[in-house]
């Protein structure tokens, strides 16, 4: 029962991050062209490398934890994998890009390594997914597409413990799982409650929740035989494939962008609400547990903790924006220090992430029994929760919104 | 440059994503659908003739027409439904949207919008709209709100 370890990497966001195997760096991209590599150095994370390949933002980054490449993906339409080489001059070991033909003539906006980390697959805009595999006769990377039936932006990817199913989330509204594949590289999988015969680009499976939008995040059980997927109407659902039933829970929050599994019968998910929320269920049902962030609890930040709570009710807009205006027509301030709060702090959210947390990932453990997770987000920071450290959501949990 | 921005590039791309493509279509036909508005706008009156409030919201927001096609319908389903708002006391609304399922509530919130989006339109009265949409939010979360601007299955 730790506190979150909270670390203030920039004051950019953070659009996606990926530990090594060994957890001492963290390779992240400051929503900029560059992947930047920081290590730990007793408390503090510093940079120590710079990856400059790509043209254009980088949207997603995975560092592959056992062969220790990583892989990026960009609006710039590439992806390359990177590897550390020794200089040939003098022997000190640099990051190296290797290219990877995806073919397509739109943004890549996801990536994930396979679990055997032979394989990688790119989400992509052109609506379709590159499955990617090495070439060694040309040192590259080469790539088949997953087209039908994507209809749209493919957002999110996550592969199947058997290195050969892939779910993928979609901008059409719809979580599918698709067969990714590949003679040269894959062995048969045994079958599975998503299949028998399972060649390249077999639809598994086609998902989307009662009232639609974007699908932001997919994700397996650590077994592989359940899935839950994150959509842009406020809802998680978890899908048992058999039935196949499906569980839908609508939230009072907003939409949550991204979700890790932390046993088979647990999940946590994390989005605009700024607070990763626990999940759990099994079979006969799931539900909503609490949240890792004790906003009850005093922050170091201090001062400001309470603020909005008291007199504030479910759903009333009482946002320091909202005080600020309010001044301004009823009184003619321009300075919101008489609302309620103190001035200068009043924006600041009684969570611990101070904007949309954009991604979430396993950080200890092991992928049945996870200890620990990571979270980064468009506020800068990297925070690693103790995930058993569960809170209630007091009230109402619409309460906790933007205080 | 008059066109500038408004030219439908769409109609080039011979793969486009169709909006009905992202919703299942609704599934009477606009006759049907008509028929089915008018039959719970009965109902409602019946309902609201003795007071049941919670009676005549559970009729009208069952199986509700959404789409294109069925503009009659959804003008009639509103129109039955700011009846029932309008005839609820203020103080019974909190109670009234606390018991309705998480669907209801949806449903509910989106013809809020629908009829917040129609000033002066018949019967529609802001304040009361706005009365119910207080009360709605508290008993369901900015959750109910994010899927009634997120539901392609427009009423």
């Amino acid at each position: 029962m730790s506190a979150p370890e909270i670390h203030s990497l920039s004051a950019t966001p953070i659009t996606s991050h990926s530990f090594n195997g060994d957890r001492s760096q963290v390779a992240v991209s400051l929503n900029s062209n560059d992947v930047t590599i920081y290590s730990r150095q007793g408390k503090d994370w510093n940079v120590t490398e710079t990856l400059s390949e790509h043209d254009k933002l980088i949207t997603s980054i995975d560092w592959a934890p056992n062969s220790n490449r990583i892989v990026t993906a960009s609006q710039d339409r590439n992806a390359y994998v990177w590897q550390e080489t020794p200089d040939p001059q003098t022997g000190k070991l640099v990051w190296k890009p290797t290219l990877v033909l995806l073919r397509i003539n739109r943004a890549a906006t996801f990536v994930r390594w396979s679990p055997n980390e032979d394989k990688f697959a790119v989400a992509t805009g052109a609506r379709a997914i590159a499955v990617c595999s090495y070439d060694s006769e040309n040192n590259w990377w080469v790539s088949r597409h997953l087209k039908k039936p994507i209809r749209s932006t493919v957002l999110s990817l996550d592969w199947h413990p058997n290195n050969v199913l892939l779910a993928a989330g979609s901008a059409d509204m719809k979580a599918r799982v698709f067969s990714a594949y590949i003679k040269d590289v894959d062995s048969r999988p045994p079958p599975s409650v998503w299949g028998e015969r399972l060649p390249f680009n077999t639809v598994c499976g086609e998902y989307g929740s009662p009232s639609g939008g974007w699908v932001h995040a997919v994700g397996f059980s650590p077994s592989g035989d359940v899935l839950a997927f994150a959509s842009h109407d406020s809802t998680i659902s978890i899908v048992y494939p058999s039935g196949p039933v499906i569980y839908t829970i609508k939230l009072n929050s907003l939409p949550y962008v991204t979700l890790s599994w932390t046993s088979e019968d647990s999940l946590i998910a994390a989005g605009h609400d700024c607070q990763p929320i626990v999940f759990s269920g099994s079979a006969g049902g799931w539900h909503l547990v609490g949240t890792l962030d004790d906003t009850s609890a005093a922050k170091q930040s201090g001062g400001t903790r309470g603020f909005g709570v008291a007199g504030s009710q479910v759903g009333r807009l009482n946002s320091a924006a909202f005080h600020t205006f309010r001044q301004a027509d009823s009184r003619g301030t321009s300075s919101p220090t008489s609302a309620a709060g103190s001035g200068s702090t009043d924006t600041e959210l009684l969570t611990v992430h101070q904007n949309t947390i954009t991604s979430i990932r396993p950080f200890s453990g092991t992928a049945d029994r996870v200890a620990q997770v990571s979270t980064t987000g468009v506020d800068g920071r990297l925070v690693i929760w103790d995930v058993n450290n569960v809170t209630e959501l007091t009230g109402k949990m619409g309460a906790l919104r933007l205080h | 440059m008059d066109n500038f921005r408004k030219i439908d590039i769409d109609q080039f791309d011979e793969d486009v994503l169709l909006e009905t493509e992202l919703y299942e279509p609704y599934p009477l036909d606009p006759a049907q659908a008509l028929d089915d508005a008018k039959q719970k706008a009965a109902a409602v009156r019946s309902s609201l003739s003795k007071g049941d409030i919670p009676g005549a919201l559970g009729t009208i927001l069952e199986g509700v027409p959404y789409g294109p096609n069925v503009e009659d319908a959804k003008t009639l389903t509103l129109q039955t439904l700011v009846t029932i708002l309008n005839s609820t006391k203020s103080s019974d609304v909190s109670n009234i949207v606390k018991a309705l399922s998480q669907d209801q509530q949806d449903t509910l919130m989106k013809y809020i919008y629908k009829g917040m989006g129609m000033p002066g339109w018949g019967d529609v009265s802001g304040s009361v709209l706005l009365g119910w949409h207080e009360k709605l939010t508290e008993a369901a979360g900015i959750g109910c709100i994010v899927r009634t601007l997120t539901d392609r299955r427009t009423v």
